[in-house]
């Protein structure tokens, strides 16, 4: 079995659409999906990197394993539904406490995932990623916006506002600094895995921003292992120069 | 559907354990390679002789032979055995009392006055950091205690080593290396006994649900979890498998590479540890205990020992494949890796790969279906051969056996689905395409190329004459009759010249040329049949089809010779006198030949330039005797004719011009030709008195002295002038022509020479440009020479003035003074003085210059001496 270089951890309240989004990401298509039990994980060959992602179980009952799935994770992604109000809170008041096993560099993305439900924009499928990327910064941040409803679409109970708190107050709690993390802006997605609306986006980022890591963790095992590889191959090259 | 990975083997039997005591009920058991030790509620440790056989079916078979049993005297249940068998000695846990017995004897041991009481359970470790060989590593855990001890077994005695203290009581553990592995009462943790760091696990209510920790592998281990599930955990309290899902009412897990087996009330249930699905469940009722032991999982309830014996992987691999299966087939394959010999392993990856890929190509999914045979190595003939009639008649190929797929052919696979059977024709070729680029086709070059042809031909594809006309293998005898069967004959052709018949392909060609043959492939085959000729080295075949071709368009025709490369081999080199003679008949042709080679390939022959002329003129004197040609039919000949006449100057000028006079016609030409004759009066004579053509004739002038010096020209020019003063002319002499020549070619004339020649009567305006332009030109003339004349003068003054400097002063020569190049004094007044006046002795001097590179060049200049 390939060994994974780094791990990302999906949290969520139960039908959040955690499971969704990972098989949108990965095998690119919406399917029905049951409830998740205990967990799941995914191996992404990244180029040249193995990226582990787990799935977890949204239950109440599976709850206590989540802190064992988050130890050692590089980056968290915190789903809820914008549909739903109540799943947002959950983030901070059940699932939050998970993450303190996760590495000390872990970088945490907000997702409110089902966005096809409010948001018009999030029908169109397959956008270039340059215009998404775009709206996320052209987005009001000040709190007068948070009146954006659509007539036919539901109602849009997280507003982006919300989530942008939340990851400040994630900050805090982590004691992070706000300049030395991530913007709030770049760690806040909306995505919908029905029609695809920044599924690639949100994994394509947090990959890009794990990557440090990657390559921290990787020096770290150099060090620490002995490449038997290597070595042969020094002594080969020995070999060809007294000849 | 699932797979059937274990069997369940009844092992010991009710009577066997129990006779007729009713009551007896299984506690533990332990098995050891082929030892089994069941424990029983009343105290006893029963030994029993294994024997595993085959039958005659090829299920596994168990028989049990009991060799002793032994009575503890505690009146308890017996809790729990484990098998020191390094030691040759059983660990025994009743009555929370833990005795070592000897494993043969089945007495008790004395354990060196330690006695451990009040044990609530224990677990060996079978990775301990300490390798004493003498001694086994045990945890206890004491009931009520918050404690785990470890303790150190040997044969005589046993050892208190370690004292780990808990946060709660423990009620399960699993050891491994220096890690605890321990199910609290509310919660799973991870103890490092070395340095004494815990780590979390997960809450866990061990009071409601019983806990089970399960060790699998360094530092891995298998924990129930709430909601029935099954987590893997490594020591660092991370899961590193996803979860497996179980029933709440678990009761016992073990693990048998790749599998996971779990117990509950009524189920054994078998996850692999690889893609975490549920592969198997065997009904079992009251089951009680379920553990591995070296590989052998033990299964019991209270009367009855059975044995889980799992299938050979190989067959789990093809039931899962025969269930089309491919990918869990697959991840078991890989899976086994590490549990197969490697060339075995090698081996059996490469032929279910194989097939994998027939089974993906069933189901037309050709592209997972290409990776498959790809990574496997697949002979490509077995996918070859399921095609009817693709693979040569003589190709040795069997079908590898056991077969790789369920197909008879094509036919079969596709049920007569006609679309569906062309999708696997298309996918064939595209398959046979790569494979013949990527050199992977082991040495079957014929049969991948022949059945490449065939399905080319088959489907009218594009690529059949790339394939013939590039190097290939296909075979003539196979290939011919099915490539006329699709009426591919020019295809069939370029196979018969590859394989070097060259006399059959034309003859089939010429056939399709005359339409005894349909086939559309080549609307311009005739052309290419001629350029084929122009390059074939068989002369036989050459002439014998060069008839045909020449009879059929004498201008394409005659490329067979005028295209044939000149600089080749001598095979196949023609000489051009026979082509001449040969086409004697073919007028046109001949004529086109002779122009390629006078013109083209500028052989330098009076014969073929004759020739050329005399047809040439021929053919201007049959036009011309045409009243309806018109005048641009002839001017191209007349031209051609020209620029021969003008340009060659090896035909027989007086040939031709007898020819030309007989008809009295083409006087240009005859000027020509009375130039190449050097009778220029007589060319100019026609040129100015019967063609009156005065341009064409001062162009005559100029072509007739191209080659000649200035004086011959100008010679010409005072001929031409003189002809058109000539006074006997009827009409006078071309007085204006006269003079515009005069005026335009001023310098071709010799102005003393001309005032002679003028009529008296002219008038000086009249010729005054040229007057004019001959007096500038001698003043000019004159000029241009007096200043050359002080030039030189001036540059001779200066040389003589260098000449005088370099001269220099007088040069002292003593017997004092030595030589500059041999550094010898002087002897003798004469010596050589080079530039400088640095006075060397001759003979030196001569010797440096015989040495010197620059020698021609002072011997002209050695004037210095």
């Amino acid at each position: 079995m390939r060994k994974p270089d780094v791990k990302v951890v999906i949290l969520g309240d139960m039908n959040v659409g955690k499971t969704s989004l990972l098989h949108r990401y990965t095998e690119r298509r919406f399917k029905d999906t049951i409830s998740t039990v205990g967990g799941a994980f995914f191996l992404k060959q990244w180029g040249p990197y193995n990226i582990s992602i787990w799935d977890t179980a949204g239950r109440e009952q599976f709850h206590g394993l989540g802190s064992m799935y988050c130890r050692g994770a590089s980056a968290v992604i915190l789903t809820y539904d914008v549909t739903n109000w109540q799943s947002l809170s959950e983030l901070e008041q059940r699932f939050l406490s998970l993450t303190d096993t996760a590495h000390p560099d872990c970088i945490y993305a907000i997702v409110g995932n089902k966005a096809d439900l409010t948001d018009a924009c999030a029908h169109l499928v397959e956008m270039d990623d340059g215009h998404m990327s775009e709206d996320i910064q052209d987005t009001p941040h000040h709190p007068a916006s948070t009146t954006s409803t659509s007539s036919v679409l539901l109602h849009k109970q997280v507003d982006r506002m919300d989530a942008l708190a939340l990851y400040w107050r994630i900050l805090r709690y982590k004691g992070l600094e706000e300049n030395a993390s991530p913007a709030a802006e770049r760690m806040c997605f909306e995505t919908s895995a029905k029609t695809g609306y920044n599924v690639d986006f949100l994994f394509e980022t947090l990959f890009e921003m794990v990557l440090p890591s990657i390559l921290k963790k990787r020096n770290e095992g150099d060090a620490s292992t002995v490449d038997l590889e290597h070595s042969t191959e020094t002594k080969r090259t020995k070999a060809g120069c007294c000849r | 559907m699932s797979v059937k990975a274990f069997e369940l083997v009844p092992t010991v039997e009710r009577e066997l354990l129990m006779g007729d005591k009713p009551r007896i009920a299984i506690e533990c058991v332990e098995c050891c390679g082929q030892h089994l030790y069941v424990g029983t509620n009343d105290c006893f440790i029963h030994h029993f002789l294994l024997e595993e056989r085959t039958s005659n079916k090829g299920h596994p078979t168990f028989s049990a032979q009991k060799l002793l049993q032994r009575y503890l005297g505690l009146k308890k249940p017996v809790a729990e055995l484990k098998a020191a068998s390094a030691l040759e000695r059983l660990v025994v846990l009743c009555d929370g009392v833990i005795v070592v017995v000897d494993m043969v004897t089945l007495e008790v041991v004395p354990t060196g006055g330690v006695k451990i009481k009040g044990a609530a359970a224990f677990c060996v470790n079978e990775n301990p950091v300490n390798d004493d060989p003498f001694g086994v590593e045990i945890g206890v855990i004491l009931a009520r205690k918050r404690a785990v001890h470890i303790y150190m077994v040997y044969e005589d005695r046993v050892a208190l080593v370690k004292e780990v203290a808990t946060p709660e009581p423990p009620c399960a553990l699993g050891l491994d290396g220096c890690f605890l592995c321990l199910a609290l009462s509310s919660q799973y943790v991870i103890l490092n006994y070395g340095t004494g760091s815990s780590q979390d696990l997960f809450p866990y209510n061990s009071e409601e649900r019983k806990p089970i920790v399960k060790r699998i592998g360094r530092e891995e281990f298998l924990l129930a979890a709430p909601g029935g599930l099954g987590m893997f955990a490594s020591a660092e309290g991370i899961s590193q498998r996803a979860p497996v899902k179980w029933s709440e009412s678990v009761i016992g897990a073990a693990v048998c590479f790749p599998y996971v087996l779990a117990l509950d009330e009524g189920f054994v249930t078998v996850h692999s540890m690889l893609d975490q699905q549920l592969k198997q469940t065997l009904s079992f009722r009251d089951g009680l205990i379920l553990q591995d032991f070296e590989g052998k999982v033990v299964l019991s309830s209270s009367k009855e020992v059975y044995v889980l014996v799992p299938l050979p992987l190989e067959r789990q691999i093809q039931d899962l494949l025969a269930g089309r299966r491919v990918e869990e087939a697959l991840t078991l394959t890989e899976g086994a890796r590490r549990n197969i010999p490697k060339d075995k392993f090698q081996i059996l990856r490469k032929r279910i790969l194989q097939q994998a890929g027939f089974i993906q190509f069933g189901q037309l999914q050709f592209l997972e279906a290409k990776e498959h045979f790809r990574k496997g190595q697949l002979d490509v003939r077995e996918l070859i051969s399921l095609y009817p009639l693709l693979l040569p008649a003589s190709s040795s190929f069997t079908r590898c056996h056991p077969p790789l797929h369920e197909f008879a052919d094509l036919n079969h696979l596709a049920q007569g689905d006609q679309e569906k059977v062309a999708r696997c024709k298309r996918f064939l070729i595209s398959y046979l395409n790569e494979v013949r680029s990527t050199e992977g086709t082991n040495g079957f070059l014929e049969d991948v190329d022949t059945a490449l042809l065939k399905l080319y031909a088959e489907a009218d594809h594009d690529s059949l004459l790339d394939l013939l006309a590039s190097d290939n293998a296909c075979l003539l005898a196979d290939s011919a009759p099915w490539l006329e069967k699709y009426h591919k004959y020019f295809a069939l052709g370029l196979l018969y010249h590859y394989n070097g018949q060259d006399a059959a392909a034309l003859q089939l060609w010429v056939k399709v040329v005359n339409g005894d043959l349909q086939d559309p492939t080549r609307s311009d085959l005739f052309e290419y049949v001629v350029d084929f000729l122009s390059f074939c080295s068989n002369m036989d075949l050459v002439w014998k089809y060069s008839d045909w071709a020449l009879q059929r368009d004498q201008r394409i025709g005659v490329q067979i010779f005028t295209k044939r490369p000149v600089d080749g081999e001598l095979r196949g080199q023609i000489n051009p006198e026979n082509v001449v003679t040969y086409l004697q008949k073919h007028c046109e042709a001949l004529l086109i030949y002779l122009e390629h080679l006078v013109l083209d390939r500028r052989i330098q022959k009076e014969k073929f330039h004759t020739h050329l002329a005399v047809l040439y003129t021929d053919r201007v004197l049959a036009l011309l005797s045409q009243p309806s040609a018109a005048e641009e039919t002839v001017s191209r000949p007349r031209c051609q004719l020209q620029r021969l006449l003008k340009e060659s100057s090896l035909y027989r000028v007086q040939l031709v011009l007898g020819k030309m006079e007989s008809s009295g016609q083409l006087l240009l030409e005859r000027a020509i030709l009375h130039g190449r004759l050097e009778e220029h009066e007589k060319a100019l004579n026609i040129l100015v008195h019967q063609l009156k053509d005065f341009p064409a004739a001062e162009e005559y002038c100029t072509w007739a002295s191209a080659s000649e010096d200035p004086t011959y020209r100008r010679r010409l020019f005072h001929l031409l002038l003189g002809t058109y003063l000539d006074p006997d002319v009827p009409g006078g002499g071309n007085t204006v022509a006269a003079v515009d020549l005069l005026n335009q070619h001023a310098a071709m004339f010799d102005p003393v020479k001309v005032l002679h020649l003028l009529p008296e009567g002219w008038s000086l305006q009249l010729i005054r440009p040229f007057l004019s332009g001959a007096v500038r030109g001698s003043a000019h003339a004159m000029r241009t020479s007096q200043v050359a004349l002080g030039l030189a003068c001036s540059e001779n003054l200066q040389l003589q003035h260098d000449r005088m400097r370099y001269r220099g002063g007088p040069v002292f020569v003593s017997e004092k003074k030595g030589c500059h190049l041999c550094h010898n004094t002087f002897s003798e007044p004469d010596c050589v003085c080079l530039p400088g006046g640095v006075a060397v002795h001759t003979h030196c001097a001569t010797q440096r210059l015989r040495n010197s590179p620059t020698k021609r060049w002072t011997d002209n200049g050695n004037s210095h001496t």
